[in-house]
């Protein structure tokens, strides 16, 4: 018995150990934004506002800003919803290779964001289709589309078939019962599989440097002064970004678990 | 799915294979890869980093989802295990840039010390392997720990509970219940990690340095720098090899499940 509150107490050190870890750089990075010195040397000069503001007037961030809502909503809304129509279909339907079908829809998961960047250019500049926004919201899609997937259809095996088929039975149409039943009761779901997918695509940075040519969207502008010299605007943005998709990502999370 | 993710590869497949002066198909785009020291070295380096990288998430992934399973009161595990993984949504490179206030030289933790002790040190940490080993090893954590959890809170309580009733310890339980039950995690988890950390470019660069570059460094400064597109195609072609060869645990445990149900 001994031993063991031994180990539970080592176990609570190192949870609140990497807990601990994991959000102290964070914290430091928003300390640092409402530092008025120019470097990110301790100890702190005066509070400010500035690089707020800073943030705000840059026409570039901005401009990424706007190019990043863009694709991002249009990737969530499109994810979402071919998510929806192919979670549908692979949950009701049965038929030989539907494994292999299933293993299909989910490799995009395993395979690196780099090479889903590198080889789209390849093909579609192959192709001859310039690199550009539009390619960015393919590129991006394809990315979040396995997680939209394993949501949706996890929430579609839960709801009882015969639901539907009493649909049926009493004359509904196929597509009637679609919108009718499974619509209905996947809402939470897909609220959530929305807001998360837009997450992972505001996010998304690699990808996009890939496809893109001229137009920046907020990540890549972002790692651009990162790698481009320091401006300490960036541990503003990087603030206002973090708490977002952090915001954004719970709210999914808890969604998920209302169903 | 089928014109936007297979095509481009098998596109990429067949530039890897292409010899770019005459167009013609051969092999030789390969052996100039690892006859280059600096791709044979870089190829070694991101095996190396992701294998340590799995190494220490695996170390600590596992106590924590246990933690969270079977010690903390149950109120407190979603709670628990949300703190653990909500950073997960967040941008990969903003925290990795966050972590480059912490451990530069005249980073916070360098503050600290001398704040405590008075003495200047240098950490000598970031731009490093070690640190490009530790920024994705707390991603890896994080994802392992989640997967592990999801294997661990199916255990069957009854199993530990005959385990100390026929006179077992901590260790008969992790031994011959958790490991074994937690293996499907365990598995997946340490999998994706491996992918993640061969193919992710922002924390090697940010953490790691450019001076001695991993394979996803490599390939995009050749596409910016020289447009070869084949080498890249090559280089790209590798990283799937790798990851296939990566996935041969995950089949395995595909059939395990068959069989099971």
């Amino acid at each position: 018995m001994k031993n063991n509150s031994l180990l539970n107490n080592f176990l609570y050190l190192l949870f609140f150990f990497i807990v601990f870890v994991i959000y102290l750089p964070i914290f430091v990075m928003i300390v640092f934004s409402f530092n008025s010195s120019k470097y990110q040397i301790m100890p702190l000069r005066s509070l400010t506002i500035d690089w707020y503001y800073r943030v705000f007037n840059d026409s570039q961030y901005i401009e990424g800003l706007t190019n990043s809502l863009f694709v991002s909503v249009t990737v969530s809304l499109v994810a979402t919803t071919l998510a929806f129509f192919c979670s549908y279909s692979l949950v009701n339907s049965n038929f030989k290779g539907k494994s292999i079908l299933n293993l299909f829809f989910l490799t995009p998961l395993v395979v690196p964001l780099i090479l889903i960047g590198i080889s789209l250019r390849f093909y579609l500049s192959s192709q001859g289709y310039e690199p550009s926004l539009y390619l960015v919201t393919i590129g991006q899609s394809i990315f979040v589309m396995p997680l939209a997937i394993l949501n949706l259809s996890n929430r579609m095996s839960q709801i009882p078939k015969n639901l539907e088929e009493a649909a049926w039975s009493l004359g509904s149409s196929r597509i009637r019962s679609i919108f009718e039943i499974v619509l209905p009761a996947c809402k939470f779901s897909l609220i959530a599989t929305f807001i998360l997918t837009f997450t992972f695509a505001f996010d998304e940075f690699i990808i996009a440097y890939f496809l893109n040519n001229f137009s920046i969207t907020l990540p890549i502008k972002i790692w651009t002064s990162l790698v481009t010299g320091f401006d300490p605007a960036i541990n503003a943005i990087g603030t206002l970004v973090f708490l977002t998709s952090l915001t954004l990502g719970l709210t999914a999370q808890l969604l998920f678990m209302k169903k | 799915m089928l014109f936007f993710f297979i095509f481009p590869i098998i596109h990429t497949l067949r530039l890897s294979f292409i010899d770019p002066n005459n167009g013609l198909y051969t092999l030789n785009n390969y052996f100039a890869f690892f006859a280059k020291d600096i791709f044979y070295d870089s190829f070694f380096r991101t095996l190396k980093l992701a294998f340590f990288v799995i190494f220490f998430s695996v170390l600590l992934s596992f106590p924590l989802a246990y933690f969270i399973c079977f010690v903390i009161h149950r109120k407190f595990r979603t709670f628990a295990l949300l703190i653990l993984v909500a950073p997960f949504w967040t941008s990969f490179t903003i925290r990795a840039f966050s972590w480059q206030l912490i451990l530069s030289d005249k980073g916070f933790i360098t503050w600290f010390i001398n704040l405590l002790t008075g003495y200047d040190i240098k950490l000598n940490f970031l731009y490093s392997m070690k640190a490009s080993i530790f920024g994705l090893s707390l991603f890896g954590i994080m994802l392992t720990t989640l997967l592990l959890f999801n294997s661990m809170i199916t255990i069957d309580k009854r199993l530990l509970e005959a385990n100390a009733d026929l006179g077992g310890n901590k260790f008969t339980e992790i031994k011959n219940i958790i490991l074994p039950l937690s293996m499907p995690g365990l598995i997946i988890g340490s999998v994706l990690t491996f992918i993640i950390a061969v193919g992710d470019y922002a924390v090697p660069t940010l953490l790691g340095g450019g001076f001695k570059p991993v394979l996803a460094q490599l390939m995009l400064s050749t596409i910016k720098g020289t447009y070869d597109l084949n080498t890249a195609a090559t280089m790209a072609l590798i990283l799937v090899f790798v990851i296939i060869i990566a996935c041969v645990p995950l089949l395995s445990l595909i059939k395990q499940i068959r069989f099971e149900r």
